[in-house]
């Protein structure tokens, strides 16, 4: 643990009771929302008595020394709603982006990927875990929500939760999240197929005055014993006339490239890598050739921060690229000049890192693995005169000049090249020298000799084994530096790379193929028992939440069916959301925790039998929404019934629709045998009790019998019995509207309703649709139950019936519509048609049967 | 930035009589393991696997159908929008193999015309059972000209093989097309959902 790291700790630890423990804390956290200010946080998992919280403190300053420094912006139980996450940022490889998921809350926080972060990740994943064996109570935190800034923000009491991240991986966008996560796991898992290997780095700058090359550079840029591997020479001032300042063209740019061309190690050969100029600064990258085809993703890209704040004088020019599997950034500088601007060159700096972007990611600067910053950076030597500076030169009192050196001073103080290091300086200040000599300026100004010219870097495994100056190097004002690095790359094992890269595909796809919504059904096979007319049976089948995300079911229609079931089913509810069990997924391994009791749903269906069936027979689509389909198969035998028959083959057979031998049923089915009874016997049976009981019965057909009653009816009349009738005169009445609304056709056929409501008003015209056009069993029927409304009548005063009422109510039955219950009131055409035979002489219509 | 992680996307399909492995295939195919218990699959399933193929990155989605016969007729309606069909029998079972022409017939009726086929003979392990020889896995194939390979999900012979081999046969079709046009918008269309009734609430 850094010391810092601890330091905090113990700070943060301060601001809660002792029995509140910190178990860990993550220190420079910024949150991405723009509504809130971009203040320094911290987060910090704290536990009491096993139940666990994560606090988002704003630090008011970056390092805080005492407890006033923190104030607490929320506060997180870590419970079942409790879950997090993380993102890759896109413009930075080293930041991730950790994501806090709390019912509708989510924070998103940016962090630095590393030892820190991975071991705060894996600390909040287990209290997590720890939430879910136990029953935590987070009584103890009310305290802190009262202290929160900003209660409002993430109101912890909000009921209303919504499963965020889960869901949009069920919705098919893990593709996106595939490839962030890829990519955040091949940076962790880097040593594993990459190795480290030293490179050497030739870093040089020099700031030459507005002079053409003149000399050669070979004793500058050759001056090691063996061939660097990569240069990167900066020069400043290569051109400081107007045109160069103006329209940023000048000659000298190739001239400089070919010298340096021509002055670098001749043991090896070298290829330009980039070249980045902005008016005077130029910065030339190459490398050694046998390492061109391991460079990749070079940018260049330049800053100027001089006259008015963006011209080419003063600024910046970088040049990025991908050596192996390290990203390194080369930026060569010009800041301000003048001793007392120091501020200025701090503006500079700034402004360089803000505004360059090498448009690649990483984008930024700071993002790359290893910066190497150099050039005339002129800062000065301050507070002593020229003559004292001279004097301690001559002692070799370097360490009270160096004290006395801005650079140092401002990095000290965190105002410029923050965390960037810096090589003891063993040379002579570089600048300002009389030309072509080796003295310090002799003119008028004799300005104070100063390291202007300076080479920094920042980044891992970067060791420097020289920094110096090149005094022979006259022609310029300032002499050239050079810095030469031992910097470690990683490289790439292709093979080793292809097995973490496999194995990470694999897991992706096992860890998507885990993630689609999965449910099971108990059963896949519904058997009804046997199915009777009106006698609704349901079975329950349940679907379970097998899977880690909520599944979305429905069922669906099959291909050129009209609805997801036939019309003899019901199911409820045919579509719904099932949530999944408690289940973790560590990020770090993808290990998945499965904690599963997934939630189900009992779905019911529901068979009627209502129309005339042998067999019930249908296979279901349960369909999950981004998943699979399940078939459910539903059947079930259907008991004959004289209800739902054909009038014609009821009039067909002379004993009770069970008692009918199979043989005989299927030629009266196929009307091949005689006619037994010029209308249905069961007809005959509920017309001829109600003649007999209940003629007088006041509102005979309008109280409902129970429903055990006019099963018993039904058996009654099917199986045939020698029992009294097993019901109440109003069942009877009841069972009679039934028979006739069930018959497999109306009475009136279809085809003839509209004739039958057009004649409606012409008795005649009636008689004739009846005698000419309807079926003759049909025909008996009808009039069979006209004369018995007739009948019905003349008890008038008895049952409260006028031929009006009861035209309306059995219109509606005789001449029923295709389809059952479309419209709840009586049709007046049909009514008025039935009228006709109810108040006419029926006597010269009947025919007898043949 | 943001690159997928995969350049193509392909919907594959496996079909064949019930109990003939398919099942079993694309178990071994997706988390490479095997189990003996059968249960027959009720339904219509998918896995997907990333595999890389003349250096491009290609994402499998593989549907399972049940083989049972009652479900025919719904299962051929997840024929359209496959892009590559794997036909399966079954070496020690005749009637399996005999059936494949039903199933070509199937595919015929019910699939894109420019689907790529491949017959798969799997259960090649069980050797002292075989009833369909590999010649007669040729001949058809031969006839239809489809791919055809023998395969064992249980020993894992050539099952790997077999679906690179449909999948390149689908790149390579699909290479010919517009370069331009990136593959990987190829919708995976289901077959039609509700319209009838509507959804709950
Ligand atoms: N010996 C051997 N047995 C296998 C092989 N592949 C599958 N089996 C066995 O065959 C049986 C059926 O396998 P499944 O994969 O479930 O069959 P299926 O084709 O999916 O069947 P449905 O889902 O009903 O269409 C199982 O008991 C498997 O263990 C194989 O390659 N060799
Ligand atoms: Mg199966």
């Amino acid at each position: 643990m850094l010391a810092v790291h601890r330091d905090v700790l113990n700070i943060v630890q301060a601001k809660f009771l002792s029995a509140e423990i910190v178990r860990s804390i993550h220190l420079n956290v910024f949150t991405l929302e723009e509504v809130w200010s971009n203040e320094n946080r911290i987060l910090a998992l704290v536990e009491y008595n096993k139940s666990f919280a994560l606090f988002v403190l704003i630090a008011s300053k970056q390092k805080p020394t005492s407890i006033s420094d923190l104030s607490v912006e929320t506060v997180i139980p870590v419970d079942e709603f409790f879950s997090c996450d993380t993102e890759l940022v896109e413009e930075s490889q080293n930041h991730i982006i950790f994501i806090i998921t709390y019912k509708k809350i989510k924070r998103a926080f940016k962090i630095e990927i590393g030892l820190e972060s991975s071991n705060f990740a894996s600390e909040v994943i287990r209290s997590k875990e720890h939430s879910l064996y136990n029953k935590p109570s987070f009584v103890w935190l009310d305290k802190y929500i009262g202290t929160m800034s900003q209660p409002s923000r993430s109101d912890v009491s909000e009921q209303d939760d919504l499963p965020i991240t889960r869901h949009q991986i069920a919705q098919g966008q893990t593709s996106i999240n595939r490839e962030s996560m890829l990519k955040y796991h091949l940076k962790l898992k880097e040593a594993e197929y990459t190795q480290k290997q030293e490179f050497t780095i030739f870093v040089g700058t020099w700031n030459v005055n507005g002079q053409p090359p003149t000399i050669p550079l070979s004793n500058w840029l050759a001056f090691d014993d063996n061939p660097p591997d990569l240069y990167a020479i900066g020069f400043q001032e290569i051109d400081l006339s107007k045109e160069a300042f103006l329209f940023n063209d000048t000659p000298r740019e190739a001239e400089w490239h070919k010298f340096v061309t021509e002055g670098v190690h001749p043991k090896a050969k070298y290829k330009l890598v980039g070249l980045a100029r902005l008016v005077g600064m130029q910065l030339v990258v190459m490398v050694n050739n046998k390492h061109y085809p391991y460079v990749k993703n070079i940018s260049v890209d330049t800053v100027g921060t001089g006259l008015l704040g963006k011209m080419g004088n003063k600024g910046g020019v970088g040049v990025r690229l991908e050596l192996h599997n390290t990203s390194l950034c080369f930026v060569n500088c010009h800041l301000a000049a003048h001793v007392e601007e120091f501020e200025r060159r701090n503006q500079d700096y700034k402004d360089i890192n803000a505004r360059m972007n090498f448009r690649k990611s990483p984008q930024a600067i700071k993002d790359h693995e290893q910066i190497y910053w150099l050039g005339d950076l002129n800062y000065r030597i301050t507070e002593l005169t020229t003559t004292q500076v001279k004097t301690l030169l001559l002692r070799n009192e370097m360490v009270t000049l160096l004290k006395a050196d801005q650079l140092n001073q401002q990095k000290e103080r965190g105002n410029v090249l923050l965390d960037y290091e810096e090589g003891d300086i063993s040379f002579k200040p570089t600048y300002k020298y009389d030309l072509h000599s080796d003295t310090f300026d002799t003119s008028e100004k004799a300005r104070p000799p100063a390291w202007t010219d300076r080479i920094l870097w920042r980044g891992r495994g970067i060791y420097q084994v020289a920094y110096r100056s090149h005094m022979n190097l006259r022609i310029s004002d300032h002499k050239p530096v050079s810095a030469l690095f031992k910097s470690e790359i990683s490289v790439i094992d292709p093979i080793k790379y292809r097995k973490v890269h496999e194995d990470l595909i694999k897991k992706m796809d096992k860890f998507e193929n885990e993630y689609l919504p999965q449910v099971t059904v108990d059963q896949t096979e519904v058997v009804y028992d046997l199915i009777k007319f009106r006698e609704p049976q349901s079975r329950e089948i349940t679907i379970a939440n097998t899977g880690m995300v909520p599944a979305e079911f429905e069922f669906i229609k099959k291909l050129d069916e009209t609805s997801y079931c036939k019309d003899w089913l019901r199911i409820i509810p045919y579509c719904g959301n099932i949530n999944p069990g408690n289940t973790l997924y560590d990020f770090d391994y993808f290990v998945l925790n499965l904690l599963i009791v997934g939630e189900k749903c009992d779905v019911k269906l529901e068979v009627n039998l209502e129309t005339d069936h042998q067999k019930l027979y249908d296979i279901l689509v349960l369909h999950l929404k981004d998943g699979k389909d399940m078939f459910i198969i539903v059947s079930g035998e259907c008991q004959k019934s004289s209800f739902t028959s054909p009038i014609s083959l009821l009039c067909r057979i002379s004993v009770p629709v069970m008692q009918v031998p199979e043989e005989q049923w299927k030629l009266a089915e196929k009307l091949e045998s005689s006619v037994r009874y010029s209308v249905p016997r069961e007809l005959w049976l509920l017309i001829d009790h109600i003649y007999r009981h209940g003629m007088k019965i006041r509102d005979l057909f309008e109280s409902s019998a129970l429903h055990e009653e006019i099963i018993r009816i039904r058996d009654w009349l099917d199986f045939g019995s020698l029992d009294p009738f097993p019901g109440t005169i109003q069942a009877a009445a009841e069972t009679l509207l039934l028979f006739l609304s069930y018959t497999k056709d109306p009475v009136i056929p279809y085809e003839l309703h509209d004739t039958c409501i057009a004649a409606a008003s012409n008795y005649q015209h009636c008689k004739q649709i009846i005698l000419q056009k309807v079926p003759d069993l049909h025909r008996n029927v009808f009039l069979y139950i006209c004369l018995f409304l007739q009948e019905l009548l003349k008890y008038q005063n008895d049952n409260g019936y006028d031929a009006k009422t009861l035209a309306s109510l059995f219109g509606d039955i005789l001449l029923r519509d295709q389809i059952r219950n479309s419209k709840p009131q009586a049709s007046r055409g049909k009514a008025n048609f039935i009228y006709n035979f109810l108040v006419n002489d029926l006597s010269t219509s009947i025919i007898p049967a043949k | 930035m943001a690159k997928k992680t995969y350049d193509l996307l392909f919907k594959l399909l496996l079909i064949g009589d019930s109990g003939v492995g398919k099942t079993c295939i694309l178990f071994r195919f997706s988390d490479d393991a095997f189990t003996t218990t059968f249960i027959s699959t009720i339904g219509i399933d998918f896995k997907i696997k990333t595999i890389e193929l003349r250096g491009k990155k290609i994402k499998l989605q593989i549907w399972d159908t049940a083989g049972q016969e009652r479900f025919h007729t719904i299962t051929t309606s997840y024929y359209r929008g496959a892009m590559g069909i794997m036909l399966v029998y079954d070496i020690t079972d005749m009637k399996s193999f005999e059936n494949i022409v039903k199933w070509l017939r199937n595919i015929d009726e019910h699939a894109n015309e420019d689907v790529e086929k491949m017959i798969l003979g799997n259960k090649c392990d069980k050797a002292d059972k075989r009833t369909v020889s590999k010649e007669q896995g040729e001949t058809i194939a031969r006839e239809h000209s489809i791919r055809f390979m023998e395969t064992s999900a249980k020993a894992n012979v050539n099952i790997e093989r077999a679906f690179n081999e449909l999948a390149e046969a689908i790149l390579l079709k699909t290479a010919g097309k517009e370069p331009g046009d990136p593959v990987d918008r190829v919708t995976v269309d289901r077959r039609p959902t509700n319209t009838s009734k509507s959804c709950c609430n």
